[in-house]
């Protein structure tokens, strides 16, 4: 397919893809979907081990953790509470989380963060930030121009000042993925990577990839763009959804 | 939108600008989101020290006529009962949104419907009903909020809004009315405002005399049997005289029902839905009448609990075609192809039944 290969081509040489790539944003920017389809792009083109670790301490449902078989199938290790902690809200920090920090930080290995939502959920990071090694680490705002915090770009400066503020990291790009799920059309996707650049200027910050659903990249000129696309397939869907449909 | 983010803005925009709440997990994202809009819109968010401050804050609220409401899930629905008696008992208007989750007790934090006779045959104490909507996606999470505020002043009594886990935690495109008018309705001339130049409201649901308490039962139940003739609301999918099967579900499962519909069509299975709408008052009368069709060989109830609407659709449907049940609960949510072997079984076609109820 014509927009795999653009995004083989694009996706692979980029420089933001350092060993650890945290995904924060605003609630239901789409972090988990786009954690969960970065993890298995990596799992499938790079030459390196890949984890994701479920760091979500905010939300109940349609987390990562969710998606952890469909993730093992394609040989990605998925660091996230087992047994009945998988249905707990509480804020479950894996011990393992931070040696996967300090493991990526200094040597080998892919590691995706999926973290929950606000600054709420992203000061989770805060307590591991001293594991991050200065340069060994992404950290990317999903933005979803259609959520009602993040419609315009005074909304998103003050998204990206408190997650700065609670994790005590600093932003080192954007992920433009708006979506209005089933609704979601490419003048949409398009409006919503206006707003991206828009904010990336104003914050001093590079638009890194685009994220939309397979589908609805098959309405946008893609290779007009000038940056890496990820085609998401949904993979945490709702009960009455299948694959595909 | 976030579904519980969309009812509370829905909340807003009908007008009720007074929330208290106390946080549960499934929906604690409606408080947080109203603890950042509600100063916006000048109005009052407080969070009580328990459910039931919160729930009698309520009442105080509602007695100076303002529209007024709570979310919680399950067992802070449960704390909040006797205030919603003496809400219903003193003729009250306000909203309560139960995000269910799965029980008894503490239970678990994930999706059920299991609070369905909580809701539906009263919960707490006394003579009293609640009109109870259950949506089934965010649109409708946020059309019938808004109309729970209406139904709410019209009838002087609390609605509920019943949504599982699902509706509180999953995210749909949502639109919101330009600029919300909603039918006349009375005045709220009973209203504790102040009693200068006029006699005191007395808003109370303490009747000593037997007579006066006996009256205001009479009262109240008029207004339930109005409710009856006049706010039944239900959706049909996929009904056609050609249909086998009726399955009576409601809420998100009413979704996952919808997909088995469609799957079931294509092995030549043909089956319809008929969702409630509003759980009380219960569309029996549209039950009856679908199951009735010379057609249909069986009702199959599907539901996230063990057969609670269950009874009420046995009791719509009167002995005339057999009743089958299947559900799923403690927060596992039934799959389409769980659903399309009820239906198999309830037909006939497939032998093994795991669970079913037959009456007749």
């Amino acid at each position: 397919m014509v927009m795999d290969r653009s995004v083989r081509q694009q996706t692979s040489s980029l420089s933001f893809v350092k060993n650890i790539v945290t995904i924060v944003g605003g609630f239901g920017s789409g972090k988990s979907e786009v954690s969960v389809n970065l993890s298995r792009y990596l799992a499938t083109t790079c030459d390196q081990p890949v984890s994701i670790a479920d760091l979500d301490i905010v939300n109940p449902y349609f987390r990562s953790r969710e998606a952890a078989e469909r993730l093992q199938e394609f040989g990605v290790r998925c660091i996230m509470p087992e047994g009945a902690n998988r249905h707990s809200e509480l804020p479950i920090i894996l011990p393992e989380i931070r040696g996967a920090i300090e493991a990526s930080a200094t040597g080998f290995g892919k590691l995706i963060l999926d973290v929950g939502g606000d600054d709420l959920g992203a000061r989770v990071l805060s307590s591991l930030a001293d594991a991050f090694r200065e340069g060994s680490y992404d950290l990317l705002l999903v933005l979803n121009a259609n959520r009602p915090f993040t419609a315009d770009v005074a909304g998103c400066i003050r998204m990206i000042t408190e997650i700065e503020g609670a994790s005590k990291l600093r932003f080192t790009g954007i992920v433009s993925n708006t979506h209005l799920m089933d609704e979601t059309t490419g003048t949409i996707v398009l409006g919503g990577l206006e707003l991206a650049r828009e904010v990336g200027r104003s914050a001093g910050l590079p638009v890194v990839f685009l994220s939309a659903e397979r589908s609805v990249l098959d309405e946008i000129e893609v290779d007009a763009l000038d940056l890496p696309v990820l085609p998401l397939d949904r993979i945490l869907l709702k009960p009455w959804e299948r694959p595909g449909s | 939108m976030k579904g519980n983010e969309a009812i509370a803005e829905a909340a807003l925009r009908a007008g009720a600008n007074n929330y208290f709440c106390y946080p549960i997990t499934p929906q604690t994202e409606v408080a947080e989101y109203l603890a950042r809009r509600m100063p916006e819109v000048g109005g009052v968010f407080l969070q009580g020290e328990s459910e039931l401050a919160v729930a009698n804050m309520l009442f105080g609220a509602a007695s100076t006529g303002k529209r007024c409401f709570t979310t919680s899930s399950s067992p802070g629905i449960s704390l909040m009962q006797e205030a919603i008696s003496y809400m219903a008992g003193a003729q009250l208007p306000c909203v309560i949104v139960n995000i269910m989750r799965g029980g008894p007790g503490l239970g678990g934090i994930l999706p059920a419907q299991s609070d369905y006779y909580q809701a539906v045959k009263g919960g707490g104490h006394g003579d009293y009903r609640l009109p109870v909507l259950a949506p089934s996606s965010i649109q409708e999470a946020v059309d019938l909020t808004m109309l729970a505020f209406h139904i709410a002043d019209k009838y002087r009594n609390p609605a509920m809004v019943v949504g599982d886990g699902m509706i509180g935690q999953m995210m749909e495109a949502v639109e919101f009315p330009e600029k919300y008018i909603e039918p006349p309705l009375p005045p709220k001339d009973w209203a504790a405002t102040g009693a200068k130049g006029r006699d005191p409201h007395i808003i109370k649901s303490l009747f000593l005399d037997p007579v006066a308490l006996e009256k205001n039962s009479q009262v109240l139940h008029e207004k339930y049997e109005q409710m009856k003739r006049d706010e039944v609301r239900f959706e049909n999918y996929s009904v056609s005289p050609e249909n086998e099967a009726l399955i009576v579900a409601y809420g998100t499962m009413a979704r996952i029902c919808q997909t088995a519909i469609d799957e079931l069509g294509s092995e030549g299975i043909s089956a319809g839905l008929l969702r409630p709408i509003t759980l009380f008052p219960f569309p029996e009368k549209q039950i009856y009448d679908e199951a009735s069709k010379k057609n249909i060989k069986a009702v199959l109830v599907v539901e996230m609990s063990m057969a609670q609407m269950f009874e009420d659709v046995e009791r719509a449907v009167v002995g005339k075609k057999p009743v089958h049940f299947f559900g799923r609960t403690g927060g596992i949510v039934p799959t389409p192809e769980e659903v399309m072997s009820a239906v198999r079984r309830s037909l006939g076609a497939e032998s093994g039944a795991k669970r079913p109820r037959k009456k007749s």
